[in-house]
Formats: structure tokens, C-alpha cells, sequence
């Protein structure tokens, strides 16, 4: 085989590659300067070879990650490959996710300089993210068939097998007869959560966000709970300005306020009467800090660890809530871009923190 | 014979109490329905060499679940096994539970609810053959 001919298709070969590839391949020599660049890397910079050879690759870098690209192109100048990822954006081109690898170039056993091969990997990881997002609603969905509609379905089912044995107009009789009717209620109340959970899910049909004045919006809530308030002697404080408004899906803002007063009413302490305070302000770019505090019952926050969130999970023995309203509260939010935190203290009270951006996610998306 | 129900569901203990008055299962019948509560119970019956012979354990409860109370019952485990039958007690139809519930030594069977009297004779079964041998 003549040497000469196979290393000038070897050069074609690798030159091709280097050209045509959608990946963004730089040669650097040891010191971090650039010396060869292909067509792609200059199509994301937006920059001539010209422009480009012979200047740092840090250049391009924004200032917090040049550290550790000079820490990976060492490792790499050291004779091993090294690969890592992360969000960036190289000369002006938007942020994205990327794969980065680093291999050294050697020549008898002594490193020449360094190929950098980066591959952005921002819809596949979206994509992943997606999915494992679905997974997980997929899980719950199985948790709520297998175990909360299931509860009282068994408890339906024994029941009526005790009937069948009780005396007609007994007291056990008549017992037995009340637990069905509350268990046959109770599984009305697990099918209606699993159709709001889903109405979220699936999001056609929901209206725009539109401006929310978000102290009526408050105050209409606190009104349609003034009874239980009364009742109980708690008093809500609202410290909204009236012209605040947050661009939202007002049915999520309000089931958010809505859902975490009738927590705090729910997990109120006995021994004094509840106080909520609802805050909420505005930064000069636009987000939104909501925040609900209460005087109440509080929870072991160490116990709860990250569940007080999900579906189903329930943190207090004397009360009946059904660990629907969090998982609720969570999801409207998130489905508004934004998050919530929670800070709680056993009989001290518990504050729920959301922030909310600037310009909400448009849900045709 | 002494049987212990941990249970939170008010339905449920309705349930096994009329059961075990009509198929008339002899001895007692206590009833917890908090976790805490029969935790201690059962302490200061092993302390006393009178554990129950029977625990029914529901899985989903708030504070601690039925997972929680077989950790807490681990250390009893030497004073339990062989007196002591304890009975996974679910509406869940997870089979990861039933997997799970399998590597526990203390647990002696998985019963999907309602409990029904071919389980119950089942499990009385077992408690005459534990005090015969």
C-alpha cells in the first residue's frame, strides 16, 4: 500500500470530518490559543477564521467558566480525555447546553495541544427532563389508582359484605350504612382530584395569562372563606399593593391562595387564634414574591423532607386532609413558571414562599 | 389470644372489630389508630414477656407509616419472632409492597383489604399451630 497516497485520503477524510461536522471542533495548542477552527464553531461565534486563529478560546468564554475550561484543558494537556457538560454561550450565541470534550493531540509520547469537540445537547436534555417529568405523573397516577381510590373502594366492599350480616335497624346496621355513604363520598372526592390533577396535565382549553390585580383576587378568596374564619376566630392580613398586578392564569393564582388559606385554617393551632399574613411584592424586572405565613401547627420539616409537595402525603395524625392541596398548589405554580419553598416550625407556623416571573409560560407551549 | 390492629382508617377498624365479633375470635382485640401510641404498647408488652399474637399493620398512615413502625420494631425483633405474627394489612395494590413487605423477618403475610374471614381463619390457623408447637 503506498504510505503517501493512504495519508492524503486519511488527510481528506479528517478534513471532511473537520468541515462538515454540526459539532463545534477547535485545535488549541497548549497554551489555550486557537489554532484551527471549523466552520460550525465560526458560524456560532459569528466570526472569520481570521478573526478567530491565534486568539485565546477564553475570549469567547464568559468570564465565570474560563477557570474551568483552564482546568479542563490542563487535565486534557496531562494525556487523558476529559468530557463534561454545562450551559453556556461561546462569542454572543444564546445559552445553550453542552457537551464538551477535550482530547489530546500526542506525538511521541509528548502532548502537542488539545481537540475540543462540543455537541449541544440542549433538546435532548430537554427532551429527557420532559420525560422523566412524565414519568413521575405517571408513578403518582399509579399511586392514586392502586392506593386512594382503592381505600375506600375496599372499605365499600367489606361494608357491604357486613351488611348483609348486621341486623336491619341496629346500631351496627346503621353504622355500617354511614360508613358506606362516607367511603362512596370519599371515592367521589379521589375521582375529582384525579380529574383536576389531569385538567392541568393536559392544557388545552385553559384561557390566556392575563394581568391579575392580585389583592382582589385575594380578597374574592378570603371572602369565600370568611365563614370558616369566622368560626374559628382567625384574621387574614393582606400587605398587597392594589396596583400590583401579576401576569398569570388567574384560575392558578387563585387556586393557590385559595388552597394554601384553607391549609392554614385546616393546620391552625388550638391554642391561639390564627393569624395569616399574604405579602406579596415586585422587583423592578417584573417577578413576583408571594408569600403566606401563618401562626399555626407547623410540621417537622426534618420528617417531611422533600414530600411535603407530592400527592397524597399527609403530615398531620389529627386532621383528615387528603394530600391533595400542596401537590395542587405546586403545580399551578410551576405551570406559571415559577416555585415555591417552604419553611415550617412545629407550633410556631409555616410560610410558603413563591416566586413568580416576570412573564408567564405561554401554555400553548 | 391477643391481636393488635394499627390502623388510622376509621372504616377499616370498624370493619375488623365487627368481623371479629361475628366470626367470634377468641381473646382481645386492641385498636390503635396512632402508630405512636401502639408502638409503646407493644414495648411495654414485650417488656412484660405478653406480646400480642397477632399485629395487623396498615401501611398508609400519616407521621409514621407501616414501614416506620416495622423499622421501630426490628429491635423487638428477638422478644417478637415466634410469638409474634405480624400481618401487612393494605388496599394498595402495589406489587412493590408486597416485594418489599417480603424481606422483613417479623412479617408473617400480605393481606389485601377488606380482610375477609377465610384470611381471618387463615391467620387463627396459624396462631394454634404457633401455640401447639
Amino acid at each position: 500500500m503506498d504510505t503517501a497516497a493512504s495519508l492524503a485520503t486519511n488527510e481528506v477524510r479528517f478534513r471532511s470530518l473537520f468541515e462538515n461536522s454540526p459539532e463545534l471542533i477547535l485545535f488549541q495548542d497548549k497554551a489555550g490559543i486557537i489554532l484551527d477552527a471549523n466552520p460550525a464553531f465560526l458560524a456560532l461565534v459569528g466570526e472569520t477564521k481570521e478573526q478567530v486563529l491565534n486568539r485565546p478560546f477564553a475570549d469567547f468564554l464568559p468570564e465565570a467558566i474560563r477557570p474551568l475550561f483552564d482546568q479542563k484543558l490542563r487535565e486534557a494537556l496531562t494525556g487523558h480525555a476529559v468530557r463534561f457538560d454545562m450551559y453556556t454561550h461561546p462569542g454572543h450565541s444564546p445559552t445553550r447546553h453542552w457537551d464538551v470534550m477535550k482530547i489530546p493531540l500526542q506525538e511521541h509520547g509528548r502532548v502537542l495541544g488539545v481537540h475540543m469537540v462540543a455537541r449541544d445537547i440542549t433538546e435532548k436534555t430537554r427532551t429527557q427532563e420532559e420525560l422523566a417529568a412524565q414519568n413521575q405523573d405517571l408513578q403518582q397516577f399509579t399511586y392514586i389508582v392502586s392506593h386512594n381510590l382503592r381505600a375506600p373502594l375496599s372499605n365499600a366492599l367489606g361494608l357491604v359484605d357486613l351488611l348483609s350480616q348486621e341486623t336491619a335497624g341496629s346500631p351496627e346496621f346503621e353504622q355500617t350504612r354511614t360508613f358506606l355513604q362516607h367511603n362512596l363520598h370519599q371515592l367521589d372526592l379521589v375521582l375529582r382530584d384525579m380529574n383536576a390533577i389531569l385538567s392541568i396535565r393536559d392544557r388545552p382549553g385553559l384561557a390566556a395569562p392575563e394581568p391579575v390585580a392580585l389583592r382582589a383576587l385575594a380578597e374574592q378568596v378570603v371572602h369565600s372563606l370568611q365563614d370558616v374564619l369566622a368560626e374559628c376566630g382567625g384574621t387574614v392580613q393582606l400587605h398587597i399593593p392594589a396596583e400590583l398586578r401579576v401576569p398569570a392564569q388567574r384560575a392558578y393564582l387563585h387556586s393557590i391562595f385559595f388552597n394554601l388559606l384553607s391549609n392554614a385554617i385546616k393546620y391552625r393551632a388550638a391554642q391561639r387564634p390564627l393569624r395569616v399574613v399574604l405579602t406579596a411584592t415586585q422587583s423592578a424586572a417584573g417577578g413576583t414574591t408571594l408569600e403566606v405565613a401563618d401562626n399555626g401547627s407547623g410540621f417537622d420539616q426534618a420528617q417531611a423532607g422533600g414530600n411535603v409537595f407530592r400527592l397524597y402525603q399527609r403530615f398531620h395524625a389529627q386532621q383528615s386532609g387528603r394530600g391533595v392541596g400542596l401537590y395542587l398548589v405546586k403545580t399551578h405554580v410551576e405551570s406559571l413558571g415559577g416555585r415555591i419553598e417552604v419553611a415550617s416550625q412545629v407550633d410556631k407556623g409555616t410560610r410558603f414562599t413563591i416566586l413568580l416571573p416576570a412573564a408567564p409560560i405561554d401554555p400553548a407551549t | 389470644m391477643h391481636t393488635l390492629l394499627i390502623e388510622d382508617d376509621l372504616t377499616a377498624t370498624f370493619l375488623t372489630k365487627r368481623l371479629f365479633h361475628h366470626e367470634a375470635v377468641p381473646g382481645e382485640l386492641t385498636t390503635f389508630d396512632s402508630p405512636v401510641a401502639a408502638l409503646a404498647f407493644i414495648r411495654a408488652q414485650v417488656a412484660t414477656h405478653t406480646p400480642p399474637d397477632v399485629i395487623l399493620l396498615d401501611l398508609n398512615m400519616p407521621v409514621l407509616n407501616g414501614w416506620d413502625v416495622l423499622a421501630h420494631l426490628e429491635p423487638l425483633q428477638e422478644h417478637l419472632l415466634g410469638h409474634c405474627l405480624v400481618y401487612i394489612l393494605t388496599s394498595s395494590l402495589a406489587t412493590s409492597d408486597m416485594t418489599r413487605a417480603q424481606a422483613y423477618p417479623l412479617v408473617a403475610g400480605f393481606i389485601h383489604k377488606p380482610l375477609d374471614r377465610h384470611e381471618l381463619h387463615a391467620i387463627l390457623d396459624r396462631v394454634r399451630a404457633k401455640q401447639v408447637s
